[in-house]
């Protein structure tokens, strides 16, 4: 099955998790999220200052809310999306698993390999989940 | 580095406006010829003695601005279509600003016309994705901010719904919002819940209007006559974008301040100089948030300031006395000038059920996707 979002990331040995690709400057050392093809968004050096490096899918969850209603093509409400801080320590807007009471504040989340249909393809897309003991 | 203040003076002598509303029939050169036509028989001036015009719009198509003009008489003027997002006729009233203040042209017209666009947005262009389907989306950004504010700051649902009370309700006596209906705090809490605590009520419609302001010089002033109790002088204008988030302080609000204190000291005031603001609300959050950034509260009393009456007409400082973006309407290219049109009236003290006591100084701002971040200081000589 595809990934919906393959420039974001690959699919983790064990075939669940889902490993984020980030980029490393050359040039200012920063690992930045997403890899970008035009330069680095940190320090403005050419695509070809960055390197491609595997980021871990982990974040800290920072808040969350339930969408109620469709506000873009690829949500289906009810739906929860929180804001995290992803291992190089930027904030990012993800989706979550499932429904808002599997979630809190603070709680260590992990990138998740997750089915879903676009029109009739089913694709692997990224959701964020508590971490498995 | 050189300010407005450093050049010439610049006044605001004229402000005119076509109702906002959702999306019609209505031609957009209806929309914003209503407004041209306006703001120059507020100005009481004719339209031969406009030299350049910059339209803001976004949702209308290429030339919009010159095709429209035509219809005013083909009399040579320059023409610039300015496209800067929700800032769209915030950046065109910069740019007339900057024309008039440099001295290349005397009287200039700064006019914002929409009609409901396609929504074509240049970041869907970009190639690069995002984690969350949600990422683009402003609304899901501050519903955010939101919920961590409820527990951060002891902010709560019944706040959000006091800001679009308020402006609601302002609003009812705005005969060119889109929205003229009084709404209680319950009718907003009652209203369709959309994202985390915002309900339908607390954000934005989308829609179509016009907006124009006639910005001139002194010599403009004196030579074509204008009467003394129409100019209102702009002290400063200042643009930026956002830097990367540091914390929890969305980027967007954090060059909202910068703008704010940038716009302040060139115009040589404080925030507690501000008698009128109006602010880019188009989520009840924002103006609790920006009530902060702009000194008008201490930050994390935003709530407060707004429980208090601090920003309600014939508080501290009224905000969003036009309704704001919440009930007067955000239809993108008129919006900012819009913003100018309100603050012009409370300055002369015409603004009627709506006026702001003893008015003197006032300010606009918004927020343009992307993000950036634009201010407009007026005052009353």
């Amino acid at each position: 099955m595809d990934l919906e979002k393959p420039d974001l990331y690959r699919l983790a040995d064990d075939d669940r998790r889902l490993t984020l690709r980030a980029g490393r400057c050359a040039a200012c050392d920063a690992l930045i999220f997403p890899l970008s093809p035009y330069g680095c968004t940190a320090c403005g050096a050419e695509p070809s200052a960055l390197t491609e490096e595997p980021m871990p899918g982990r974040a800290q969850l920072l808040t969350f809310i339930t969408i109620h209603q469709r506000l873009a093509p690829g949500i289906t409400p009810p739906c929860v999306v929180g804001e995290a801080r992803l291992a190089n320590g930027e904030i990012h807007e993800i989706m979550l698993a499932g429904t808002g009471d599997l979630y809190t504040d603070d709680m260590q989340l992990e990138a998740v390999a997750t089915e879903i249909t676009r029109g009739d393809t089913p694709l692997i897309a990224c959701r964020f989940a508590p971490v498995e003991a | 580095m050189t300010s407005l203040k450093d050049l010439r003076p610049v006044h605001v002598v004229g402000v005119g406006m076509h109702r906002y509303q959702f999306a019609s029939d209505t031609p957009y050169v209806t929309l914003g010829l209503t407004a041209v036509r306006a703001a120059l028989s507020d100005a009481g001036i004719a339209f031969a003695e406009v030299e350049s015009a910059y339209v803001g719009c976004t949702g209308i198509g290429l030339a919009a601005g010159r095709i429209m003009l035509n219809h005013m008489g083909s009399t040579g003027l320059a023409v610039t279509q300015v496209e800067n997002a929700s800032a769209s006729g915030s950046s065109a009233f910069q740019m007339a600003c900057f024309e008039v203040a440099s001295g290349l042209r005397d009287c200039v017209l700064a006019v914002g016309v929409d009609k409901y666009g396609d929504q074509v947005r240049a970041v869907n262009k970009e190639g690069v994705n995002r984690l969350s389907d949600t990422a683009n989306i402003p609304l899901i950004r501050y519903a955010l901010m939101a919920e961590h504010l409820k527990t951060a700051k002891g902010l709560t649902q019944e706040d959000l719904a006091r800001v679009a009370a308020k402006n609601h309700t302002n609003a009812a006596t705005n005969p060119f919002a889109q929205f003229q209906k009084p709404r209680s705090v319950e009718d907003i809490l009652n209203s369709t819940l959309v994202a985390g605590s915002t309900t339908s009520l607390m954000c934005t419609p989308r829609g179509e209007g016009g907006a124009a302001a006639i910005l001139c010089s002194e010599d403009a002033i004196r030579r074509l006559g204008i009467a003394g109790d129409k100019p209102i002088r702009v002290l400063s204008s200042v643009l930026r974008s956002e830097e990367p988030q540091k914390g929890r302080e969305l980027p967007s609000v954090t060059v909202a301040q910068t703008v704010a204190e940038q716009a302040y000291h060139e115009a040589g005031i404080t925030a507690a100089d501000l008698d009128c603001v109006e602010l880019h609300d188009a989520f009840a959050i924002e103006e609790i948030l920006y009530t902060e950034t702009f000194g008008l509260a201490p930050k994390g009393e935003g709530q407060h300031f707004l429980r208090d009456g601090g920003s309600a007409i014939g508080g501290r400082c009224c905000v969003n006395s036009s309704g704001g973006l919440i009930a007067q309407g955000h239809p993108l290219g008129p919006t900012g000038i819009g913003q100018i049109h309100e603050i012009t009236r409370q300055l002369r003290g015409t603004n009627g059920d709506r006026q702001q006591p003893r008015a003197r100084t006032g300010m606009a701002h918004m927020i343009g996707l992307g993000t950036i971040a634009i201010a407009h200081v007026l005052q009353r000589e």
